[in-house]
C-alpha cells in the first residue's frame, strides 16, 4: 500500500538535524558546566533525534492516530518502572 | 446456521482496523515488544547507577567516543539510505532501490564491524563485562589511584559499569546484526524485481525495523558513552 | 512478501486440501492444527506439574519416609527413595515453573488464542500463519531445555519459580549450576515464541475482522485474549531481559544483582514482577473470557452487562500494571512505594468483582443448562471469589507481613490458578473439543471427573489457608523440624491425601479426551446450540474456516431473543428483520 502523500519529507534534510544534533551533543558532553545541566542537556538532544527518526524515517507524522497511540503505549510503562525502582536509592 | 452452503459471495472488505496494511501494523506491534525489551536492560541500566554511581568512569575515559561517535554518525546515513530506498521504491525506481537498499546493508555491516573491534580493543585494555581484567592496564591504573592519563583517577571497580555496557551495546549490536540479515534477503529480492510500485511492504517494515535500531542506538549513544 | 496475511483467496476452496502428511499435521500453518499442538504439548506439562506436586506432598505429608515408586530415582535425587532437601528445592521451583510457562499459560494462550481468534472474528487463519507455525516450534525446544535441568549435574534450578537472586545466581549458595542456566535459556527461548504469538493474536484482531464484526460485537473470550496479548507483548520481554542478565551473573561474571561489586537483589525483585504481575493477568484473563462465553451459553442469556464487562477487562489490563510490589512488601523495599502499591492493589478488586457480579446477573432467571463446561464455569466463579478474597488480605500491606512467603499465599496461587485458569482450561476444552475434533467428550464421565475434582481439589487446598494463618512457611523441606508446626502436621498428612486423590481423578479426563478422540459421538456444526462464529462452520474446522467472508449481524450472546420464536439463540451471521450490518439501533 503506497504512501498517499505525493511529496514526503525532505530526508536529506532531516539527516543534516541529526547531524548537526550529534555533534552538539558532543560539544556540551565535554563542558565543565554542572554535571545535571550536562545531563538534562544530552537527554533533550537525545529525544529530539528520536523524534525527528521516528516522525520523519518512521512516517508516524503522517500515519493514522490509532497507529500513533500504539507506537507510543509503551513508553509510559517504561516511565513507571525505571522511576518507581529508582525511588528505592533516591528518596 | 448453512449460509455459507448459500451462493458464494466475494470475499468482502474486513472491518477498518489500524488503517493501515496488516504486515506494518505487526511490526509496530513487535517493536513495541522491543522498547520493552531494551526498557529492562536500559532501564536497569539506569537504575544501576543511581545505586552505585561509583563504578561508572568519566565520559571518554575507558570508552572511545571518538570512534564511537563516527560509528554513531553512519548508523544515521544508513537510516537515511534506507528511507530512499522505500522513497525509491514508491516512484518505481527499481535501480535505486537496489542501490539504496545495498548502501544500508553495507554501512550496517560496518557499524557492526566497528562495535566488534571496539570490544576487542577494550578487553585488550582490561575491560570485561566483569570489570576489570586483574593485571590488566586499566586495573594497574585503577589500583594506584593515580591519574589516569592526565584526568581523573579510574574508579576502583567498575563491575556494573561493564556488566551494563556490554549487555547494552551488545544486544544492540546483536539487533543490527540481525537486520544486516534481513536486509539482505530484502535486497536479493530487490534485485529480482520482488517489489513494485503498487506492492512494497517489505521493504517498508524492514525499514521500520532499521530506524528502530537506529532510535535505540540514538539514545544509547548519548546515556551510555556522553553521560 | 515474507509473511504474508492469509487472504480468502489463497486458503478458500475449504473442500479441497492438498497439503502433505508433513505439511497438515507437523509443520502446520493452520491455526488450528498450531492450537491442537499447544494443546498436547501444555497437557503433557500439565502432568509433568502435577507429578512434580505429587512428590512434593509425599515429603510434606510424610516427611522422611521412602516415597512409593521413589526407587526409581537415582541418589543424587532421593536415595532410598527419600527426598534430598536439594531435590525438594527443584521440586518446589519446577513445579512452579512447568505450571506457570509451560502449563498454564499455552493452554490459555497458544491453545485458544490460536484456536478460536480466527473462527470467531472471521477470518480464515492468522495474520502471519507461518510466524505461528515458528512460535510452536520455538516453544517446543524451550520445554525440552527446561526437562534437561533434571538430568544435568547439580539437578534443575531450585530457588523457587520466581528465581530471587542471590540464591539463584551463585551456585556457592544453591548448588545448582548448569541446571538454573538452562532455566534462564529456556526462559528466553520461550518468551520469544510467547512475543511472537501476541504479536500475531493482536494484528489479527484488529485486522482481520470480518464485516460486521466491530469491536463491540467480540464475544468476550476474543476481547480477553486481545487485552492477553498486549500484556504479553509488553511484560515478557521485561522478563527475558531480566533472565539474560541473571544468566549473564552466572556465567559471565558480572554484576547485575549479585552485592559484591554494587549489583541489586531488589533491582531482580522489582524487574521480576513488573513482568510478574501483568503476568498473572495474562493466567486469568483468557479464562474469563472462556467462562463468559461458557456461562451466556449455558444460561441461555446474554452476558449481563456486555460494556462494563469489556471494560472492566481493560481496567484489569491497565491497574494490573502498577500493584507489582505487592509481591515484595517483605522485601526491605522503600516503604512509601509499598504504601502507593497497597493503594492500587486494593483498587485492582473492584473490576474483578464487577465481572464476578455480571456473572451472576447472566445466571440469574436464566433458563440452565447445567452441561460439563457450564459445570465448570459455575465453580470457575465460586472458587476465583475465594482467591480473590484472599488476595484482598495479602494486599493490605499490614496483614501480609504476617502471611507472606507462608502457605496462605500458596491457597491463594492456587485458588486462583487452578479454581480459578484451570477449571476454566477445563471448560474451554470440553466446550471447544467438538469443533477440535469433531466428536463430543463423553457427558457423563465429564460429570464425573467434575465432582470428584472439585471435592478433592478444595480438600487440598482450602485447609492451606488454615495452614498459612498457623505460621506454615513456604518451600520448606520438612515442617516437622520446626515445633510450632507439628500440631499441623495432621493438616499436612490430609492435604497430601486429597492430593493424591485429585491427581487420580485426572486420569479420568485423560481417558475421556483420548478415548473420545476415536469413539466420541460425532456431531455436526453447533452441538452447544452456541451464537459464535466457529459454530457456522462443520465439525471439525476445515482448513481456511469458511469457503468465503461470513458476515455478522447480531452482537454475541444473543440467547432468547424476543423475535426469535423458533430457537432460544441467534447466531451472529442469522438476519433479523430489523438489523443492519453495520451494528444499527436493533443492537442491544
Amino acid at each position: 500500500m503506497a504512501e498517499a502523500e505525493h511529496k514526503h519529507p525532505n530526508y536529506v534534510g532531516v539527516w543534516v538535524g541529526l547531524a548537526v544534533l550529534t555533534l552538539l551533543e558532543l560539544g556540551v558532553a565535554f563542558l565543565s558546566w554542572p554535571k545535571m545541566t550536562i545531563i538534562l542537556i544530552l537527554l533533550g538532544l537525545a529525544v529530539w533525534k528520536a523524534l525527528l527518526v521516528a516522525l520523519y524515517y518512521m512516517h508516524l507524522r503522517f500515519e493514522p492516530n490509532r497507529l500513533r497511540i500504539l507506537a507510543v503505549a509503551p513508553l509510559p510503562l517504561a516511565v513507571i518502572m525505571i522511576i518507581a525502582v529508582i525511588t528505592e536509592y533516591v528518596w | 446456521m448453512a449460509h455459507a452452503h448459500a451462493a458464494m459471495r466475494p470475499p468482502a472488505q474486513a472491518e477498518p482496523g489500524a488503517g493501515v496494511y496488516t504486515e506494518k501494523l505487526g511490526m509496530w506491534v513487535f517493536l513495541g515488544s522491543e522498547v520493552m525489551f531494551f526498557t529492562a536492560l536500559i532501564g536497569s541500566y539506569i537504575i544501576l547507577r543511581f545505586a552505585h554511581p561509583v563504578a561508572w568512569a568519566t565520559p571518554g575515559q575507558i570508552l572511545n567516543v571518538p570512534v564511537t561517535a563516527v560509528n554513531t554518525f553512519l548508523l544515521i546515513c544508513s537510516s537515511v539510505t534506507m528511507v530512499k530506498a522505500f522513497a525509491a521504491i514508491q516512484e518505481g525506481d527499481q535501480r535505486m532501490l537496489r542501490f539504496w537498499l545495498a548502501a544500508t546493508v553495507i554501512i550496517g555491516a560496518t557499524f557492526v564491524s566497528v562495535q566488534v573491534f571496539e570490544y576487542l580493543q577494550l578487553a585488550r585494555e582490561g575491560f570485561l563485562p566483569s570489570g576489570y581484567v586483574p593485571g590488566s592496564h586499566l586495573a594497574e591504573s585503577a589500583e594506584t589511584g593515580a591519574a589516569y592519563e592526565g584526568g581523573a583517577p579510574l574508579p576502583h571497580s567498575v563491575g556494573l559499569y561493564g556488566s551494563t555496557f556490554y549487555t547494552m551495546t551488545g544486544f544492540h549490536g546483536f539487533h543490527v546484526t540481525m537486520g544486516v540479515v534481513c536486509l539482505t534477503f530484502v535486497t536479493v529480492k530487490a534485485f529480482r524485481g520482488g517489489y513494485t510500485v503498487q506492492d512494497h511492504r517489505g521493504v517498508e517494515v524492514i525499514g521500520l525495523y532499521w530506524h528502530f535500531v537506529d532510535l535505540v542506538w540514538i539514545i544509547l549513544f548519548t546515556i551510555v558513552y556522553l553521560i | 512478501m515474507a509473511t504474508t496475511a492469509a487472504t480468502f483467496d489463497q486458503v478458500s476452496h475449504a473442500n479441497v486440501d492438498t497439503r502433505s502428511f508433513l505439511r497438515k499435521y507437523v509443520f502446520s500453518t493452520d491455526h488450528k492444527t498450531i492450537g491442537i499442538q499447544f494443546l498436547i504439548l501444555s497437557l503433557f506439562f500439565l502432568a509433568v506439574g502435577g507429578l512434580l506436586a505429587m512428590m512434593m506432598r509425599w515429603q510434606l505429608g510424610f516427611p522422611g519416609q521412602a516415597m512409593p515408586g521413589g526407587g526409581v530415582l537415582p541418589d543424587t535425587m532421593a536415595p532410598g527413595g527419600i527426598l534430598l532437601p536439594e531435590f525438594y528445592n527443584a521440586l518446589v521451583s519446577m513445579h512452579g515453573t512447568f505450571m506457570v510457562f509451560f502449563a498454564i499459560m499455552p493452554l490459555l494462550v497458544g491453545v485458544f488464542a490460536n484456536f478460536l481468534i480466527p473462527l470467531k472474528i472471521g477470518a480464515p487463519d492468522m495474520a502471519f500463519p507461518r510466524l505461528n507455525m515458528a512460535s510452536f516450534w520455538i516453544a517446543v525446544p524451550a520445554g525440552l531445555l527446561m526437562m534437561a535441568g533434571f538430568f544435568v549435574e547439580g539437578g534443575a534450578a531450585g530457588a523457587g519459580w520466581t528465581m530471587y537472586v542471590p540464591l539463584s545466581a551463585d551456585p556457592e549458595y544453591s548448588g545448582v549450576s548448569a541446571g538454573q542456566t538452562l532455566w534462564c535459556m529456556s526462559i528466553a527461548v520461550l518468551g520469544l515464541s510467547s512475543i511472537l504469538g501476541s504479536t500475531n493474536y493482536i494484528t489479527t484482531i484488529i485486522n482481520l475482522r470480518a464485516p460486521g464484526m466491530g469491536w463491540f460485537r467480540m464475544p468476550l473470550s476474543i476481547w480477553a485474549l486481545f487485552i492477553t496479548a498486549i500484556l504479553t507483548v509488553l511484560a515478557i520481554p521485561i522478563l527475558s531481559g531480566a533472565a539474560i542478565m541473571l544468566l549473564f551473573d552466572q556465567t559471565l561474571g558480572t554484576h547485575f544483582f549479585l552485592p559484591a561489586e554494587g549489583g541489586q537483589p531488589l533491582l531482580w525483585q522489582h524487574l521480576f514482577w513488573f513482568f510478574g504481575h501483568p503476568e498473572v493477568y495474562i493466567l486469568i484473563l483468557p479464562a474469563m473470557g472462556m467462562v463468559s462465553d461458557v456461562i451466556a451459553n449455558g444460561s441461555r442469556k446474554p452476558i449481563f452487562g456486555y460494556h462494563s464487562m469489556v471494560f472492566a477487562i481493560m481496567a484489569i489490563g491497565f491497574l494490573g500494571w502498577i500493584v507489582w510490589g505487592h509481591h515484595m512488601f517483605q522485601s526491605g523495599m522503600n516503604p512509601t512505594l509499598g504504601m502507593s502499591f497497597m493503594i492500587s492493589t486494593l483498587l485492582i478488586a473492584v473490576p474483578s468483582a464487577i465481572k464476578t457480579f455480571n456473572w451472576l446477573g447472566t445466571m440469574w432467571r436464566g433458563n440452565i443448562r447445567f452441561h460439563v463446561p457450564m459445570l465448570h464455569a459455575i465453580a470457575f466463579v465460586a472458587m476465583f471469589v475465594i482467591g480473590g478474597l484472599s488476595g484482598v488480605f495479602m494486599a493490605s500491606t499490614p496483614v501480609d507481613i504476617y502471611i507472606h512467603d507462608t502457605y496462605f499465599i500458596v491457597a491463594h496461587i492456587h485458588y486462583v490458578l487452578f479454581g480459578g485458569s484451570l477449571f476454566a482450561i477445563f471448560a474451554g476444552i470440553v466446550f471447544w473439543y467438538p469443533k477440535m475434533f469433531g466428536r463430543m467428550m463423553s457427558e457423563s464421565w465429564g460429570k464425573v471427573h467434575f465432582f470428584l475434582t472439585f471435592v478433592f481439589y478444595n480438600l487440598t487446598f482450602f485447609p492451606m489457608h488454615q495452614l498459612g494463618l498457623g505460621g506454615h512457611m513456604r518451600r520448606i523441606y520438612d515442617p516437622t523440624e520446626y515445633e510450632f508446626l507439628q500440631p499441623l502436621q495432621g493438616m499436612n498428612q490430609f492435604i497430601s491425601i486429597s492430593a493424591f486423590l485429585l491427581f487420580a481423578t485426572q486420569i479420568i479426563f485423560a481417558a475421556n479426551f483420548i478415548l473420545s478422540w476415536f469413539r466420541g459421538k460425532k456431531v455436526s456444526e453447533n452441538p452447544w446450540e452456541d451464537t459464535g462464529l466457529e459454530w457456522t462452520t462443520p465439525s471439525p474446522a476445515p482448513h481456511g474456516n469458511w469457503p468465503t467472508t461470513p458476515t455478522v449481524y447480531q452482537a454475541p450472546y444473543e440467547f432468547s431473543h424476543p423475535q426469535e420464536q423458533t430457537k432460544d439463540f441467534v447466531m451472529q451471521t442469522d438476519k433479523l428483520p430489523t438489523t443492519s450490518p453495520a451494528g444499527g439501533p436493533a443492537d442491544r
